[in-house]
Parts: C-alpha cells; sequence; structure tokens
C-alpha cells in the first residue's frame, strides 16, 4: 500500500510532465490542425540546451532553464515558418511530413553535437524525501509537479483571459472566421508553436531533473507520450490534456513498479494504442470543448492523406510513372547478371541492402500510399521478419523457404492484429498510432529477452537452405545476392499486381473518401487489413532475407530511425507507387555505402531531401499513385 | 415489416438538445418516386443519413425489404441494395471517372448470390491469378459501370481517364449518380441532386430522373429537393418536413400548395399559392 502511494504521488510528477508535452501538441493541434511531430524534438533540445548551458557554461539551472525556454520557443517559431508555412495549400499530409523531417533532423544533429550517448544532467534538486504515514515522495517530485502545475495554470489563464488567448481561440474555432474578423491567424500559429516550443523545453528540462540524464534519442519516446497524453484527453482541450497527462504517469509508475522497469514504455505505447481502439475522441473529448480546438478537432477529424488532395485541390502534377507487375522481374533479371560483370564483394552486398531496401519501401508505399495510412512503424514489421529467421534458423534447424514462410506469415498476422487499433483512425492520428506500434516492436526485441536475446541479439543464422530446390544452399556473397534478388522480384511483382488490381483500387478509393467507399457497400475494414497483412508479408519476407544476409539480428536495426528512413524512401518514390518506393528505397540504401563518412550525415540529408521533396514536388519522383 | 420497401417508423435522433428529425415515419416502395421537402433545418438529409447507417437513430426503427437496419453499418445497407448519394458530392478525388464507377461495382464483384462477401484470400487469388471465374465476374462488373456512364451521354465517357478532381460541379454530381447506378440498387437516395446546377442541367437531371423510372421500373427512389418545378414532375409522392417532424404526405400538386406548406417554406401565406422554385442557401 505505502509502495502504491509512493508511486501514485510519483507518477503525479511524471505525469505533470507529460501534461505539459500534451499541451504542446494540443496548442497546435488546436490552431493549425496538425499534429507536430517535431514536438519531442523540441522537448528534447530544451533538456539539452540547458545541459549545455550548464555543463559549458556555468549557468546555474534557473537562468540556464530560462534560456533554453527562450531559444526552444524562438525554434518553434522557426518551425513554423520554414517547415509549414510554405506548405498551406500543399496536400493535407504535406506538413505532417514535414514536421518529421525536421525531427529527423533535429534528433541527428543532436546525435552529431552531443554525441549519442546518454549523459548524466549536470544540476539537481535536493534528494530530500519526505514521508506522509509510510508513502514517500521526493523534492524533485514536488518541485517537477509544482513546475508543471505553475505552467499549466498560467497557460490556461493567458488563453482564457488575455486578448491574445482569445484570439488563439478563436483562430482554433475557425480560422477563416477569426482573419474575418481582423485576427492574424498567421500571428496566431506562430504564437502557438512558440509556445509549445516552450513548453517543451520546459517539460525537457524537468525530464531531464526527473531522470537525472538526458539523450538525443529521448525525443521520440517522450513526445508519443505526450501525444498520447493528448489523445487520452481529447486532443484539443487543456484540461483534457492534463488530466491525460497525470493518467499516463500515475498508470506508467505502477505498470513499471508492478510489471518492470523495462517495461515502463511499452505499457505507456500499449496504452495509446488501447485508447485508439476504445476511445479515439479521448476521455474528455466528444461534447467538451473546453478551450481549444472546435468541433472538427473534438471529433478528430482528419485531413485524408491522399497526396493528391490539397485545400488548393487543382493539382495537375497526377502522371505517375510506373512499371507492370511483369517489369519488376524484368528489371530483377538484369541485375541478376551483375554478379557475371561484377567481382567486388562489396558493391555485391551494397546492392544486396539496395533490394531488401526496396522491398520495405513498397511496402511502406502500400499502406502509407496505397490506404492512406502513414507507416512510421514498419521498422517492428520488419523486424518480426529478421526475428521469425532468427529463432527458427539455426535452433529449429528449419530451411530457409520454412524460415521465410514463417516470417512472412507472422508478419502479416503481427501488421493485421497491429492495425486494428488503426481502423477508426484517418490522417495523422493514425500515423502516430504506427509509431506507437513501431516502438512497441523495439521494446519487445529489446526486452523479450527469453526469445530474441535482447540487446545481445542472436547470432551465427545459418546459410539459408532451399530444400524446395533440393537442398541449394546459398552461402557466398553472390549466391545470397541472387537469392534476395529473386525473392525481391516475385514479392514486387506480386505486390503490384495488388496495387493494380481491383483490390487496389478499393485501397485507393478508401484513403480518398472512406465515408463514400462505406457507402458504396465495401466492407473498409476488411480492405484495410487486407492492406496491412500484404504490407506486413512483404516487410516480413524483406527482415527473413535481411536476417540471412547479416546473419545476426539485433534490435538496433529496428529502430524508429529505420522506419523513418523507409517512409521518407515511399514518399521521395511516389506514394502508392512501387515502382517509384522500390527505386527510391534501392537508390537510398546503397548511396551511403559508396559515400564515405556519409552515414552520420545520412538522416539529416535525407530529412532535408524531404523537406525539399515536401515543396517541389510533394508527389514523388515517379509520382504518387 | 415486410414487403419489398423501405420503412422508416417513428425515428428520432437529437444532436445535443436540437430534434433533428423527432418521429418521422416514411415508406419508399420499390418502383416508385418519392421526394422529401421541407425548409433547410427541416432534417431531410439527416433522414438519409439514418437510412444509409452513416448516422445512428437515438429511437425507432428502420427496415429495408423486411430486414431491419437501423443499427446495421452503412456497408451492410449498401449491400441491402441502398445506394446513396451526398449533398456535397463525394468522387474519390484522385481516381479517374472510369476507377471511381468501378469502386462503385466493386461489392457486387465480392457478393455471391447468397449475399455473402467472397474471403480476402479468394478474392486475392481471383484478382492476381486472373482465374476464369473472376474475369467473368470483372467483365460483368465492367459492363454496368460502362452503361451507367454512357447514361449520361458524352458528359462522363469522353472523361473517363480524367481524374474526379478535375471535374466541374455537375459532373462530380453525374459521377457520383452514375457509381451508384452502376450498382443497380434496389433504392436510390439523392441527396439535392440538382443543387449548384444551372437550369439547362436541371432539366437535364429532370430527364434522366424520369428515364430511370422507366428503365427500371423496380427501383424506390427517394429525392430530397428544393427545385419544386422538379419535384412537380418527377415525384409521385412528396413528403414534407418540418422541423423534423413529417408535416405532409401527398401527390406532389396537393402536398405543395398546402397552406401550412407554403407557410413552412416561406414564413408567411402566399397568394396563389403556386409557388415554383424555392432556393434556400
Amino acid at each position: 500500500m505505502e509502495l502504491f502511494l509512493s508511486q501514485i504521488l510519483n507518477g503525479l510528477a511524471i505525469g505533470q510532465v507529460y501534461a505539459l508535452i500534451a499541451l504542446g501538441f494540443s496548442l497546435v493541434f488546436g490552431v493549425a490542425n496538425i499534429i507536430n511531430f517535431a514536438q519531442g524534438a523540441l522537448f528534447m533540445l530544451g533538456a539539452f540546451i540547458a545541459y549545455s548551458a550548464i555543463a559549458w557554461f556555468g549557468l546555474p539551472l534557473v537562468p540556464a532553464a530560462a534560456v533554453s525556454v527562450v531559444i526552444v520557443a524562438i525554434l518553434g517559431l522557426l518551425l513554423e515558418r520554414i517547415a509549414l508555412r510554405p506548405l498551406i495549400g500543399a496536400p493535407y499530409v504535406a506538413p505532417f511530413l514535414s514536421t518529421l523531417a525536421i525531427s529527423t533532423i533535429i534528433d541527428q544533429s543532436a546525435e552529431i553535437v552531443w554525441s549519442p550517448e546518454s549523459q548524466p544532467f549536470p544540476a539537481s534538486i535536493s534528494s530530500t524525501t519526505f514521508f506522509i504515514g509510510n508513502a514517500y515522495i521526493t523534492v524533485t517530485d514536488l518541485v517537477i509537479f509544482g513546475f508543471g502545475a505553475a505552467a499549466t495554470v498560467a497557460l490556461t489563464l493567458f488563453v482564457s483571459f488575455t486578448w491574445t488567448g482569445r484570439a488563439l481561440r478563436a483562430t482554433a474555432q475557425d480560422a477563416s472566421a477569426a482573419a474575418q474578423l481582423g485576427i492574424r491567424t498567421d500571428v496566431m500559429r506562430q504564437i502557438a508553436f512558440g509556445l509549445a516550443g516552450a513548453l517543451g523545453a520546459l517539460s525537457g528540462i524537468l525530464v531531464a531533473l526527473y531522470f537525472q540524464s538526458v539523450f538525443p534519442q529521448m525525443g521520440i519516446p517522450f513526445g508519443l507520450k505526450g501525444f498520447a497524453a493528448a489523445l487520452l484527453g481529447g486532443l484539443a482541450s487543456i484540461p483534457g490534456a492534463v488530466v491525460g497527462g497525470l493518467l499516463l504517469g500515475i498508470g506508467e509508475t505502477l505498470a513499471s513498479a508492478y510489471v518492470g522497469d523495462s517495461y515502463r514504455d511499452a505499457i505507456a505505447f500499449t496504452l495509446l494504442l488501447l485508447m485508439l481502439l476504445v476511445r479515439p475522441n479521448g476521455l474528455l473529448g466528444g461534447g467538451r470543448l473546453d478551450a481549444l480546438g472546435g468541433a472538427g478537432a473534438a471529433a478528430g477529424a482528419m485531413p485524408t492523406t491522399s497526396l493528391l488532395a490539397s485545400s488548393s485541390s487543382q493539382q495537375s502534377a497526377l502522371r505517375a510513372y510506373y512499371l507492370p507487375p511483369w517489369g519488376f522481374l524484368a528489371v530483377g533479371a538484369a541485375f541478376a547478371l551483375v554478379p557475371l560483370v561484377v567481382s567486388s564483394t562489396y558493391v555485391l552486398q551494397a546492392l544486396i541492402y539496395g533490394f531488401i531496401f526496396a522491398l520495405l519501401s513498397a511496402s511502406t508505399s502500400l499502406v502509407s500510399g496505397s490506404v492512406g495510412i502513414l507507416s512510421i512503424g514498419q521498422a517492428a514489421f520488419f523486424g518480426v521478419g529478421a526475428y521469425a529467421v532468427g529463432v527458427f534458423a539455426r535452433p529449429y534447424g528449419l530451411p530457409a523457404d520454412a524460415t521465410l514462410a514463417i516470417a512472412i506469415g507472422l508478419t502479416a498476422l503481427v501488421a493485421v492484429v497491429a492495425a486494428i487499433p488503426l481502423l477508426k483512425l484517418t490522417g495523422h492520428t493514425a500515423a502516430l498510432g504506427t509509431l506507437a506500434i513501431g516502438q512497441i516492436g523495439f521494446l519487445v526485441f529489446l526486452n523479450w529477452v527469453s526469445v530474441t536475446r535482447g540487446p545481445m541479439g542472436i547470432l551465427n543464422i545459418p546459410h539459408p537452405v532451399l530444400e524446395l530446390l533440393g537442398g541449394l544452399r546459398f552461402a557466398t556473397t553472390e549466391q545470397k545476392y541472387w537469392l534476395v534478388l529473386g525473392f525481391a522480384a516475385v514479392a514486387l511483382v506480386i505486390a503490384e499486381r495488388y496495387v493494380s488490381s481491383p483490390i487496389g483500387r478499393v485501397w485507393r478509393a478508401i484513403r480518398e473518401d472512406r465515408l463514400a467507399a462505406l457507402a458504396a457497400g465495401l466492407p473498409v475494414r476488411r480492405y484495410i487489413l487486407l492492406a496491412f497483412a500484404v504490407s506486413g508479408a512483404l516487410a516480413g519476407l524483406a527482415g527473413g532475407l535481411f536476417a540471412y544476409v547479416q546473419q545476426v539480428v539485433s534490435p538496433e536495426s529496428f529502430t524508429v530511425e529505420t522506419s523513418i528512413l523507409v517512409l521518407t524512401m515511399a514518399v521521395l518514390g511516389g506514394l502508392g507507387n512501387l515502382t517509384g518506393a522500390a527505386l527510391a528505397g534501392f537508390a537510398l540504401a546503397i548511396l551511403p555505402e559508396f559515400l564515405r563518412g556519409f552515414a552520420e550525415w545520412r538522416m539529416i540529408v535525407y530529412g532535408l531531401l524531404l523537406l525539399v521533396a515536401l515543396r517541389v514536388r510533394p508527389q514523388g519522383l515517379l509520382g504518387a499513385r | 415489416m415486410t414487403g419489398e420497401a423501405i420503412v422508416v417508423d417513428n425515428v428520432s435522433r437529437v444532436f445535443g438538445g436540437l430534434k433533428a428529425v423527432d418521429g418521422a415515419s416514411l415508406k419508399l416502395a420499390r418502383g416508385e418516386t418519392v421526394a422529401i421537402v421541407g425548409p433547410n433545418g427541416a432534417g431531410k438529409s439527416t433522414l438519409i443519413q439514418l437510412i444509409s447507417g452513416v448516422d445512428r437513430a437515438d429511437s425507432g426503427t428502420i427496415h429495408v425489404d423486411g430486414v431491419r437496419t437501423d443499427h446495421l453499418p452503412p456497408d451492410r445497407i449498401a449491400r441491402l441494395g441502398v445506394g446513396r448519394s451526398f449533398q456535397t458530392s463525394r468522387v474519390f478525388p484522385a481516381l479517374t471517372v472510369w476507377d471511381s464507377v468501378l469502386v462503385g461495382v466493386q461489392a457486387g464483384l465480392i457478393e455471391t448470390r447468397s449475399g455473402r462477401l467472397i474471403d480476402p484470400v479468394t478474392e486475392s487469388a481471383g484478382a492476381l491469378l486472373g482465374l476464369p471465374f473472376w474475369r467473368r465476374r470483372v467483365a460483368a462488373q465492367e459492363a454496368a459501370a460502362e452503361a451507367a456512364l454512357k447514361l449520361f451521354g458524352d458528359r462522363l465517357w469522353p472523361r473517363r481517364d480524367q481524374p474526379a478532381l478535375g471535374l466541374s460541379y455537375a459532373n462530380r454530381r453525374r459521377l457520383e449518380i452514375a457509381r451508384l447506378l452502376a450498382a443497380e440498387p434496389r433504392y436510390l437516395l439523392l441527396d439535392e441532386p440538382s443543387a449548384g446546377m444551372n437550369p439547362t442541367e436541371t432539366e437535364e437531371l429532370t430527364h434522366l430522373i424520369l428515364d430511370l423510372r422507366r428503365t427500371h421500373p423496380d427501383m424506390g427512389i427517394l429525392v430530397i429537393e428544393h427545385k419544386l418545378s422538379m419535384v412537380r414532375r418527377i415525384a409521385d409522392r412528396v413528403v414534407v418536413l418540418n422541423q423534423g417532424r413529417v408535416l405532409i404526405e401527398d401527390k406532389p400538386d396537393h402536398a405543395l400548395d398546402h397552406p401550412e406548406v407554403v407557410e413552412a417554406y416561406l414564413g408567411r401565406a402566399r397568394s396563389g399559392a403556386n409557388f415554383q422554385d424555392a432556393h434556400h442557401g
């Protein structure tokens, strides 16, 4: 009981921090109707700038925090200016992808500036502990809770009683009506982003104080938790964000106390998915429009993910270039000749990764483009396929035909189950659901030690043997090259057949207008699940082949970075266009192999590429379909 | 509640404190054309939302050909043969005209004669391998789609490879109706089909509906329409809704010239009481 009470008190403190992150999401969602994926990155920067101010310039905690909050607020303004303002009137999905690109650029830059390692936070509050009966609470908890609560109250007073706050709310309710009344809605957007930056920084510093450490990858998990808290409360309501944050904090602290600390995040993300499944409008969503967001926001109404539909609809560039299904076989046949001329195993190895990522990128394009559910969790499916081979190949001595079949089937199944919470969602919310799936996948790979062997990974995966081809063994690089190429080509033929068939047409119809598809008598959910099954099967095959090529499977291959990378590939190739996805996946995967010193900068360059592409060619290289 | 008809019985729908539909009852038999008229906010569109399952009634029952539908999902109701258009026409913007109409016949493609859906594995096999049984089904559906597009003369058929988002307002409405007709529905629910159409286009639409009545004598048609001159020509019966209730249900001339109706529509009685088109917003 004492432990229980202590955990609740402890949970309230961290929950208050989640509430602050959630408020950043809510403000921006209310005013600009987008989910700012970079909120987590701003949060991380807040922590690191405060860290640097203390560790490098010797500032005391409070001035360091103030400096950090101001700088990040300005960065929030810049984010709106650089990543979003140019995209007004662009396809609805572009701003979200744009904040995703910015987030990647910030996260990766932070790894270069501050190193990818975790650093101890150089300031702390007294570690005095109070006892209430037998339950305890630390001064740190109290300070964090106090600051968080004060910031929340200040924000509530600001939006409720100041002129600017009213203008913000008016913009959130109806931007065009607010503009008619003379409110500078563009300034309101900037204010919302600036405030979101300030809240992000403040929460980052409080988290650094709470956990006494900072690391560049902290943005995405905490950003996602903040989003979960915002969604729990109804996405567009200030009291909702606070309630959601506190509930999440308490739930997660209790879970980590009773289930185990390594599952802390997995539990938070599972809660998010359950929430999406049961009450996508949040606990306080629906009827109550207390603060921000208006009716559309309360209903969680989200624009279509079509890359062609936009507020300034008449996009003329509808031309898409793509191969017919047999075209993939033809290209595959041409590539099959390469080992006859090129003997460098280095080059062949690079090409093998190119094929695997072509497959993975196509699998992402299928759900993200054709069905319009942006997937930021594809790495989880990739990983399931890889671990299936890792687990079944040596211990059970199964041949590659069997292990790959298991990889394909199991991943398709996992993808279908994972997609169930996403069925009611559209637009940005669905995308964050897939991000949660990706995170859960990674945490399972990392923590389910009895099966995955945790961070160590599974070593010594044997060379693949195809029993159906009379026990044919693929041991050399050339042999594996042909194996991967053959499987990738055939899988792409099947995927392209799907996309070109009436089934693919239904997928696109669901993306364009889900309600109209329902009214046409189509079992929409079934078709979405089928898409996830096909996409999962492709990703599982890619993972299985990857395991055989690497001969090692370990969690770091399946991080959110991989998911973002393949989504970037899919967008650059042209969402829904498998030829484009395969081409972009192939090209972006082999590029770093041939550019020395590029690896570190790779994600930054791709992030910039995505940012530029969204401005000049949102339909991608070969055109979205 | 049997018989071939859509039967709406004492249905209500409340939004917050507002009773959008308040105990409305109505019947649409196969082969008849019924028009719903009434001022804005009378609950006309809500009624179509409820019949098609896009929205749920708070009370009352709805049957389609004897099957109770008021808690079925919209796709199930559509597969019972209820095709509906939307007030702001919903086309699939990035799909071509041809693809849009094919989406309309897809449900027929995957439904067996007994009304069951073909399972996804069989559907995938049929679609991917191009099996003969599947090809025959596809060919039949494509023929239906082509026929539906050609109902609109040269309005849609020559534009079949254009994306729907490039179509004019009137053509989008036509495309939506073509998509519905391609599925060969038993009941057609049209929500203000002539909205945004000029007099020539409205005349064309009137003729189309009159033609449909001739070529599809078994189809029940429910039309929400503000253009009363059109209503007089196409409808067998007129249901006048006001504040969510059925005010009057009668033959067009009787219903539309009824003093209460005139008052509900225009807010005051008018001498002569023979007004033509009422344009509300």
